[in-house]
């Protein structure tokens, strides 16, 4: 044994001169334990998070925690060495010339980066679809006489063709490529293929074409017979975009209808992926970047073209930009691919030519005034009238389209009646062509009735005002009726749902009406019948509106209640509303299109009259801004209002309380207007200023829910339980009376007082609420005279004594102990009862009857009705004690 | 000498500069008491302490992160607070140098702060349009009130025994009078820069920045006076009365000091008055109780100290 482990056996408290202290010992207890094995240790095992370690792929360690080093670990994350990075040093000398470097961008990359861009050069071949990859090598067994090796050596070397499986059969068959299927053609019979494939599809080739002509020099080549040309593949290519058959996508008008089209495709080169609608241009991003320029580049033959060596033939994709290229296109061939008739010679001129005059000289100084031609056509505009008979007689200019769909008359007869003031209508132009008149609706009943009848019909239709359908008499009526408007007589109010938190939210939100107080008092009531389900609140429309622009509108309502209101939480206390709000003009979106009046302006003097109203209202708008505008500084421009320091503020400043806190009022004292509206809010009140009902905002709040708290209380209904929500509330918070009270009531002047405290003490807790009932059955009182000394309740303690004790108590002082049980156990079930609905009455009585008086022997009367017997007492005292 | 009418003429021999910071000088103060002392502070995120007299840089108190853009000196000249464009409050201990307490909460750039008159309340109004109010005693850093009335940036809060005043760029003076519980909004109807009420605070003087300074009566809200003929368009000028509250004296913004006479509103000689700083003057204030001697800080990176020949 060494000194050490002897030190060491000497540390563990071994004395190592013992017996046991043997070689064998040592090892056991001493040598250090081996680490359990790592391969049995399961890898998947979970690991907690802090535990866990992030190292790259060499094993070295990455995101050193704080306390491990932080970024100094593991030689600053750098390259893994103590010394770090030493940079390259430039060298040259004259044997050995540093070559010129230029700094590359992988120079710059570490392993990942270079591997990432190792990834991404991993062409994916699109256009290889037809690898059915499990032959992939079919020419191993077609020549059995090769040796293994070789067959070995060239399928490892060779890559793997690309030929689909029609080709392979072919080829299994004998089939070469460029050798053709069918038997060798003359060189005849081959140009005629050419100019079949070169024609694509070739619908109706002259049998007998002229130029192919056998030249001199090809009499050598007519002895010998050819290969027949590849039979060209009909690729019919997918539509998927809504263009018009022949459309291509950036075609110009020109292009569409002349031959300059043929210059091929003018528009960028679309990713074939997606469907481009009619009116998309394509731009930038529709571009397919991987789409490795044209369609001739695709590979469209059958076979794997690489091999082909006959390269003069053209190809027979059947792609446009090729069937162009063709010699014979302008003769023979329409843009889309259709031949021309025979006989028939395509013009390379466009149908139509734009033509284009010059402007005519503007004379110097004119400025564009669109109002003088708006206030030229004014006066010329028809009067108002409802009535649609009268447009027919006095129109000058055409009808607003809406007018003219509602008029009920079809497009001749409209047409028919300006024909006289303005003859380039395009019934008369249709005329004046000799077109057939358009099929038009036919005609109204209107036409076919008299005048007085239609009077007649549109009065009722006017009477019946918001939705404009007249009440229909007869069932013809009817039907001309619903033909005439057809939309508003289906349609109902509908309000949409949204939300109560959402409208509750919105409510305190943006307005986003507040320039038209009128739709803001209606978006409000809106939000307010949204945010409570059981209101009352209903909208309506107004009187001027039909019923599909009041559900627009309502929906608008909806559709802002989502976008305006407020945002929640801490986010909320991060933005103020503006100050201004905006009472700028309404700016209607589109171009201007001047507003024909119904009513032309009466005189100068009603126009002036209007523009000062106008400008008055501006002015009543902000009468504060005007104020302080005008210099009028003061009462204009000041506003007080209630504020509420916070307590400690004004304890700091030395103040009192301006405004202590209000007592807790009463709810009954509350107006009852908090039920429904929080007056608080601004909207509600301008709600209030626009009066209500003009805006058809219908408020049939219940009186009564304000009066059931309110108002006094019905005393047949106490008890029910369902009418009152205070009910029991008083006996919850109850407060003892005083003495002097019960006195008061119930003391008679003769009894002496002594008695009477003394009852009252022994009552112990006395007296029970309610005391207002009118139909109290004054019950007989009861009084239990003490004989023993007066018991304060304050200091009334129960005490256990032993049984013996208790056997030689005196039978009074039992009685007596009984009695008092008898009274609190009378109580409690008043109090307990009173709870209960089913005895209500009983328990109301029993709270009357309440113990007060009694001679002695009454005394003994009420003990019989009590049927409580001695031998019930051990019980009973522990029920009094557990009352205690 | 006889007994002239109207305002002494206003101090306009240049006593010290205080050139000290190296940017815009956008406040200051003179301390409190006899007011020997002069507390500046600047966009260059220091607030330095000067003596006003002999010109010389004391102190500077440097922990802001960003410019500083208001100080207000405790009553007894033990501390000062100043803010700017870090949100928070910082109350400085005077004479360590140090900040006793940082008061987060404002969500924006705060342009005011004021004590009240023991220095047991702060009031600091943001350009989140807040006016939050610090207590001082206690170790809670929450604010004991927010006053969210304002609906744009707080431009100035001035404080007196009982009545917490607010200008505000939503052009409302705000008058919270904690003894009637009352909050008096006074519409001026451009953006308000700096209240300053009288002593007896009946009159409250209100720049805006209409190239106006107005004198309201802080009872009924009616003007009393206007006082024009400055440039006041875009920045913050602070105007302040002069000696015994007889004239009115505010820089401009194109470094002229105008003085009017508060009664007629009349301006006093020299007008134009000359130009005495090279950029806009941001602060003009008064001694406190000495006849002859002003401040004006500038946006030309001095602050100067103006006295009657003498």
């Amino acid at each position: 044994m060494t000194s050490r482990l002897k030190r060491k056996l000497g540390d563990i408290g071994v004395d190592p001169s013992s017996a046991r202290a043997n070689e064998n010992f040592c090892l056991v207890s001493i040598g250090t334990p081996l680490p359990p094995l790592e391969k049995s240790r399961d890898t998947g095992e979970f690991v907690p998070l802090w535990k866990q370690e992030v190292r790259d792929e060499k094993g070295r360690r990455r995101l050193h925690g704080a306390f491990t080093g932080g970024f100094s670990a593991g030689y600053f994350n750098t390259v893994g060495s103590k010394e770090g990075w030493t940079p390259q040093t430039f060298v040259s000398s004259r044997s050995d010339r540093a070559k010129k470097k230029v700094a590359k961008p992988e120079d710059f990359m570490d392993e990942e980066d270079l591997q990432d861009i190792r990834d991404s050069r991993k062409i994916v071949d699109t256009t290889d679809e037809m690898d059915f990859s499990t032959g992939k090598q079919p020419e191993v067994q077609d020549d059995p006489d090769a040796d293994p090796l070789t067959a070995a050596l060239r399928t490892a070397m060779l890559p793997p063709t690309n030929d689909s499986v029609g080709a392979r059969i072919l080829k299994k068959m004998g089939w070469r490529v460029g050798q053709g299927i069918g038997p060798r053609v003359t060189l005849k019979q081959r140009r005629l293929q050419d100019l079949k494939a070169s024609t694509s599809t070739g619908y109706h080739l002259p049998q007998t074409a002229p130029d192919i002509a056998v030249d001199e020099d090809s009499e050598e080549a007519n002895k010998h017979t050819y290969a027949p040309r590849d039979t060209p593949i009909l690729i019919v290519e997918r539509k998927d975009n809504s263009h018009g058959l022949g459309y291509q996508p950036g075609m110009s008008l020109n292009d569409s209808l002349g031959v300059k089209g043929s210059s091929g495709r003018p528009g960028p080169n679309i990713s074939s992926g997606f469907g481009l609608g009619a009116l998309n241009d394509a731009d930038e991003d529709d571009l397919d970047v991987y789409d490795s320029g044209s369609a001739n580049v695709r590979n469209r033959l059958a076979y794997d073209g690489t091999d082909d060596h006959d390269r003069e033939r053209s190809s027979l994709g059947g792609s446009k930009s090729k069937s162009v290229s063709g010699p014979t296109l302008s003769s023979g061939k329409f843009r889309d691919g259709g031949a021309v008739l025979p006989g028939f010679v395509l013009s390379d001129k466009p149908v139509m030519e734009d033509r284009w005059y010059p402007l005519p000289d503007i004379p110097p100084g004119w400025k564009p005034d669109p109002k003088r031609v708006w206030s030229q056509s004014q006066p010329q505009e028809p009067a108002p009238s409802a009535n649609k008979e009268n447009i027919k007689n006095d129109a000058t200019t055409a009808l607003p389209h809406g007018k003219w769909k509602t008029s009920g008359l079809s497009a001749d007869e409209v047409s028919h009646t300006f024909s006289n003031s303005n003859p380039t209508k395009p019934f008369t132009r249709g005329s004046i062509l000799g077109e057939t008149p358009l099929p038009a609706a036919p005609r109204s009943v209107f036409d076919f009735m008299s005048q007085k009848d239609r009077e007649r019909l549109k009065n009722i239709a006017a009477s019946l005002h918001p939705p404009s359908t007249g009440e229909p008499s007869t069932a013809t009526e009817a039907a001309s009726q619903s033909s005439l408007t057809p939309t508003p007589t289906t349609a109902t109010p509908r309000i949409p749902r949204i939300d109560p938190g959402i409208a509750r939210a919105a409510i305190n939100g943006f307005k986003p009406f507040s320039t038209n107080p009128v739709k803001q008092a209606r978006y409000t009531a809106y939000l307010q019948s949204q945010a409570d389900p059981s209101s009352t609140i209903t909208l309506e429309p107004l009187s001027n509106q039909s019923i599909p622009e009041f559900n627009s509108e309502m929906d608008e309502y909806a559709q802002s209640a989502i976008v305006f209101k407020p945002m929640s939480g801490a986010m909320a206390g991060r933005f103020t509303t503006a100050a201004v709000v905006e009472h700028g003009p309404k700016v209607i979106e589109g171009l201007h299109t001047p507003a024909f009046k119904d009513e032309p302006p009466q005189d100068d003097n009603a126009a002036t009259a209007d523009k000062g109203k106008e400008t008055k209202d501006e002015k009543e708008l902000s009468p504060k801004e005007n104020a302080a505008r005008l210099g009028m500084y003061g009462p204009l421009t000041r506003e007080s209002v209630l504020w509420q320091p916070a307590r400690l503020l004004c304890k700091r400043f030395g103040v009192k309380d301006p405004n202590p806190e209000p007592k807790p009022e009463d709810p009954t004292t509350q107006p009852s207007a908090s039920y429904t509206q929080d007056p608080s809010s601004s909207d509600t009140a301008m709600a209030q200023d626009v009066s209500a009902a003009d805006y058809g905002i219908v408020t049939t709040t219940e009186a009564s829910r304000s009066t059931s708290t309110g108002g006094p209380r019905d005393l047949a209904n106490v008890g029910l339980g369902d009418e009152d929500d205070t009910q029991g509330r008083d006996t919850l918070t109850y407060e003892r009376p005083s003495i002097d009270i019960f006195k008061a009531i119930f003391a008679s002047d003769d009894e002496d007082s002594s008695d009477e405290e003394g009852d009252q003490t022994v009552d112990g807790e006395p007296d029970l609420p309610i005391t207002t009932n009118s139909n109290i059955t004054v019950a007989p009182i009861v009084a239990t005279v003490t004989e023993n000394q007066p018991v304060d309740p304050n200091t009334f303690k129960p005490t256990f004594v032993k049984r013996e004790a208790r056997t030689t108590k005196t039978d009074s002082e039992r009685q007596e102990k009984k009695d008092k049980k008898e009274k609190r156990k009378e109580k409690r079930k008043a109090i307990v009862s009173f709870m209960d609905e089913d005895d209500a009455g009983e328990s109301l009585k029993l709270v009357v009857e309440k113990p007060k008086k009694k001679r002695k022997k009454d005394k003994e009367k009420e003990k019989e009705k009590i049927k409580e017997t001695p031998e019930s007492a051990p019980r009973g005292r522990k029920r009094a004690i557990d009352y205690m | 000498m006889a007994p002239s009418r109207g305002p002494l003429p206003l101090a306009r021999n240049l006593h010290v500069t205080l050139d000290g910071h190296k940017g815009p000088v956008n406040v200051a103060r003179y301390a409190k008491g006899s007011a020997k002392y002069i507390l500046t502070g600047g966009q260059d995120r220091t607030v330095r302490l000067w003596n006003a007299s002999l010109g010389t840089e004391i102190k500077a108190f440097t922990a802001h992160g960003y410019e500083v853009l208001s100080i207000s000196v405790a009553h007894d000249n033990a501390k000062f607070a100043s803010s700017g464009g870090d949100r928070s409050v910082f109350v400085w201990d005077v004479t360590t140098g140090t900040t006793t307490r940082r008061l987060p909460g404002h969500m924006g750039k705060i342009h005011a702060v004021e004590f009240n008159e023991d220095a047991s309340v702060l009031a600091s109004g943001s350009f989140d349009s807040t006016v939050r109010l610090w207590d001082m005693r206690a170790q809670s850093r929450a604010p004991i009130q927010i006053l969210e009335e304002a609906r744009d940036a707080i431009q100035a809060i001035h404080i007196d025994s009982t009545t917490i005043l607010t200008g505000s760029v939503d052009g409302y003076v705000r008058a919270y009078d904690l003894r009637q519980g009352e909050l008096r909004s006074d519409y001026i109807g451009h953006p308000v820069t700096a209240v300053v009420p009288t002593q007896d605070s009946q009159t409250l003087l209100v720049t805006t920045l209409d190239s106006h300074i107005r004198l309201i009566d802080a009872t009924n809200g009616k003007m009393l006076n206007d006082f024009t003929g400055h440039t006041n368009s875009s920045y913050r000028c602070r105007a302040c009365f002069g000696h015994g509250e007889a004239s009115i004296v505010c820089g401009d913004e194109n470094g002229m000091v105008w003085a009017w006479d508060l009664l007629d509103a009349k301006l006093l000689q020299p007008n134009p008055p000359p130009q005495v700083h090279s950029k806009v003057i941001t602060w003009t204030e008064h001694h406190p109780s000495d006849a002859g001697e002003m401040i004006t800080s500038s946006a030309d990176g001095t602050c100067k100290v103006w006295r009657h020949p003498a």
